[in-house]
């Protein structure tokens, strides 16, 4: 039989094809809870998803390689969904065919398209640091957990630690820069709330997505002689606004951003340059901390771990450690509640809504979940950059949560309305 | 009106206008030997910025030493983009050919981060961050260098198109016929063209890479580039030059004068609405030659 080229190359990338393929159906006796991790890896959060999932898989595989939880090893099942939400919904749905009891779509966008679905499901979607901030009202949304503090808490954290510092903010001005999208137009209501209780000036500067050349913008904010700058942004554009912060002389150690400021990014702005910036930190940073003291020596030695070794402790590895450490908590919690199941959605629900005061060891803030409070407590802490790492500025705290949960409820009560 | 942050913005805008102008002298150069727009050159930025920083981390190699490897790289790269993809589409109508620009733009932008990882890289030339203050105004260091940089490249082009090979790649571009049939070689020709295309990208890739990083967002300079070169004709190194001028000064004053007044989000929308009022009202640009056919 003559073998075409045409005919050897399909054949080829079939074979290529069928031995990447993961047989993923667990048979029934195997003692396995699924969770799934559709996530962008390729399209626009990529500045972010690679060492986030590396950090979920690597806890995920530090628990089981200690034999799981109640005898029951955790599968993850993570593909790409690349921000796209056809995609991402056919990923949900074929995780939902397969018995997975909790979803984590790292996607503001793939988080608000899911929610309708999720909650008729009655499937757990994690929306740690994405997702609608109003869903930390567990009343209207039970199957939603974004498990972290939104960008409502987040900002307002950020405020309350500005007026630690300089005693009382009136007549002080505030400069919020913001890539102008959702995302960066979020905390807005909040900010201008709390200028209004305490009496500080606050200007907006907008900058067009992604954010690559913002050199007409900070010269305004130069200009404007701030007392504080908050910039919100991710990716790329926040690096070129710290950049750009530093090329206009603003002074680093009234500089503050969100939760999306990492090592990595002080890599391509330079660690001495940016020496003095501050952060909203949810989690203990490096790799000092004993559980990723543990993940080292249990799965990175024996050649367990999910991508590059320099990778671990960055921060955002470590935010992957402390979303799946407390995906974690809640099964554990599950299963003292319900020791017999059935395992599904509701019974990992009433696990997830259980914990209480979990830490880590001190690797995360004391979180707290109830039916009523998603967001675990809301706390954080402020870190400033010292040239190598992320020091705390600050212990674990929280404040203007008033403000916050008001506007929670605001927007909570009208997607109960209207499912908007 | 706080007319010294107008002149700031405007002083800068020009060092900008000029950095842009760098990625739009490269849709010229082809588009004066082959009559085809370039979509792609984008992307060869951004690929520039990519093997300049390829080179200098894969070899340790200071980034000032790399630049001239990954120039030399760059040549070839664009001459073969000619050799192996372009000298196909002989006989195909133009715009097939322009779309195949597209696809690889389209292509590029996915394929280097897949290849070298989507974090951003930083590239660092060794400019000092510090300001420098002229009294009152700020000007960005960084931006002052790159867009002196870009002029010089620039003028370098201008240069270029009056030597001999210059004239003999303005020869192809009147008439490919009539050069083949005096002797020139006319897909040497465009290749070189491709070639030098790909080191004025080369050139403007690091420039920016250096003031914002590597990643994919390189390729948006394209978006850019398209609004000065039309604006300027698209066979017109000087027109690319004013116009460089021209909308790297009206995007920043936009962003002084229209964003506190809209709420943001008014730099971006320039450069296209210069593309179409370019289009609409002079469609040859500032300095484009128009072309008249007689029947």
């Amino acid at each position: 039989m003559e073998i075409s080229r045409r005919s050897l190359l399909a054949g080829a990338a079939a074979a290529a094809l069928a031995s990447n393929v993961k047989i993923g159906v667990a048979s029934a006796q195997e003692k396995v809870i699924r969770f799934a991790m559709p996530q962008d890896f390729t399209r626009i959060y990529t500045f972010v998803t690679a060492e986030y999932s590396q950090g979920q898989r690597d806890y995920i595989s530090l628990i089981n390689g200690r034999g799981g939880i109640n005898g029951y090893t955790i599968a993850l099942d993570v593909s790409d969904h690349g921000n796209d939400l056809p995609r991402a919904i056919e990923a949900y749905e074929r995780a939902k065919t397969q018995g997975a009891v909790l979803v984590d779509p790292l996607s503001t966008p793939v988080a608000r398209a899911l929610v309708p679905r999720v909650l008729q499901d009655k499937i757990n979607m994690v929306t740690a640091f994405s997702g609608r901030s109003d869903a930390a009202d567990g009343t209207v949304f039970p199957y939603i957990f974004p498990l972290s503090p939104n960008y409502w808490t987040q900002a307002a954290l950020l405020i309350d630690f500005f007026r630690q510092k300089d005693g009382d903010l009136k007549g002080k001005k505030i400069c919020f820069v913001h890539i102008d999208t959702p995302f960066g137009k979020e905390p807005l209501p909040i900010v201008e709330k709390l200028g209004q209780k305490f009496g500080f000036e606050l200007q907006a500067f907008p900058y067009t997505p992604p954010g690559n050349d913002q050199s007409a913008i900070w010269p305004q904010v130069r200009r404007a002689r701030p007392d504080w700058v908050m910039f919100w942004g991710a990716g790329v554009g926040q690096t070129v606004a710290l950049t750009e912060a530093i090329r206009n002389g603003l002074p680093m150690d009234r500089v503050s951003s969100s939760v999306w400021l990492s090592q990595s990014d002080m890599d391509v702005v330079g660690r001495d340059q940016a020496v003095g910036v501050l952060k909203f930190d949810p989690c203990e940073s490096g790799r000092e901390p004993k559980v990723i003291q543990d993940i080292l020596k249990e799965v990175l030695q024996p050649g367990k771990g999910a991508g590059p070794e320099d990778k671990v402790g960055t921060n955002y590895y470590n935010y992957g450690v402390m979303l799946a450490s407390v995906m974690v908590e809640g099964v554990r919690m599950a299963f003292e509640k319900n020791p017999n199941g059935p395992i599904d959605g509701p019974w990992l629900n009433q696990g997830l809504v259980s914990i209480k005061d979990f830490t880590l060891d001190g690797f995360i803030p004391p979180t707290t979940v109830t039916p009523e409070d998603h967001q675990g407590g809301g706390m954080g802490r402020v870190s400033r950059w010292d040239g190598e790492k992320f020091v705390p500025e600050t212990d674990w705290f929280t404040a203007n949560q008033d403000v916050v949960w008001e506007e929670i409820k605001k927007y909570s009560q009208e997607f109960a309305k209207t499912g908007k | 009106m706080d007319y010294i942050l107008l002149t700031e913005l405007a002083i800068n805008g020009v060092f900008v206008g000029l950095m842009y102008a760098l990625v739009a002298v490269g849709i010229v150069l082809i588009y004066k030997t082959s009559g085809l727009a370039n979509l792609a050159q984008g992307a060869l930025a951004m690929m520039g910025g990519y093997a300049t920083w390829a080179v200098a981390s894969y070899f340790g190699m200071p980034v000032w030493g790399a630049i001239p490897i990954a120039i030399v790289l760059m040549f070839l790269v664009g001459a073969l983009i000619e050799r192996l993809a372009l000298r196909r589409m002989i006989g195909q109508p133009v715009i097939m050919v322009i779309m195949l620009t597209l696809g690889l733009e389209i292509m590029l932008r996915g394929l280097l981060p897949g290849i070298f990882g989507s974090a951003v890289k930083r590239l660092d030339l060794g400019i000092p961050n510090a300001p420098i203050f002229l009294g009152d105004f700020l000007i960005n260091r960084s931006i002052l260098i790159g867009g002196t940089i870009s002029l010089a490249m620039i003028c370098v082009a201008l240069v270029f198109f009056n030597s001999k090979l210059g004239v003999m790649m303005r020869a192809v571009s009147d008439d490919q016929t009539a050069s083949w049939s005096v002797g020139i070689r006319v897909e040497r020709a465009i290749a070189i063209a491709w070639g030098l295309s790909s080191v004025m990208a080369t050139v403007a890739g690091v420039l920016w890479g250096a003031t914002q990083g590597i990643d994919w967002s390189l390729s948006l300079l394209l978006i850019k580039a398209l609004a000065i070169a039309i604006l300027g004709g698209l066979d017109s190194i000087p027109g690319v030059l004013i116009a460089g001028v021209i909308v790297g000064v009206a995007e920043s004053l936009a962003s002084g004068i229209l964003d506190p007044l809209v709420g943001g989000g008014t730099r971006d929308i320039v450069a296209s609405v210069i593309i179409l009022l370019t289009l609409l009202v002079k469609p040859h640009g500032l300095f484009g030659r128009e072309h008249i056919e007689r029947v």
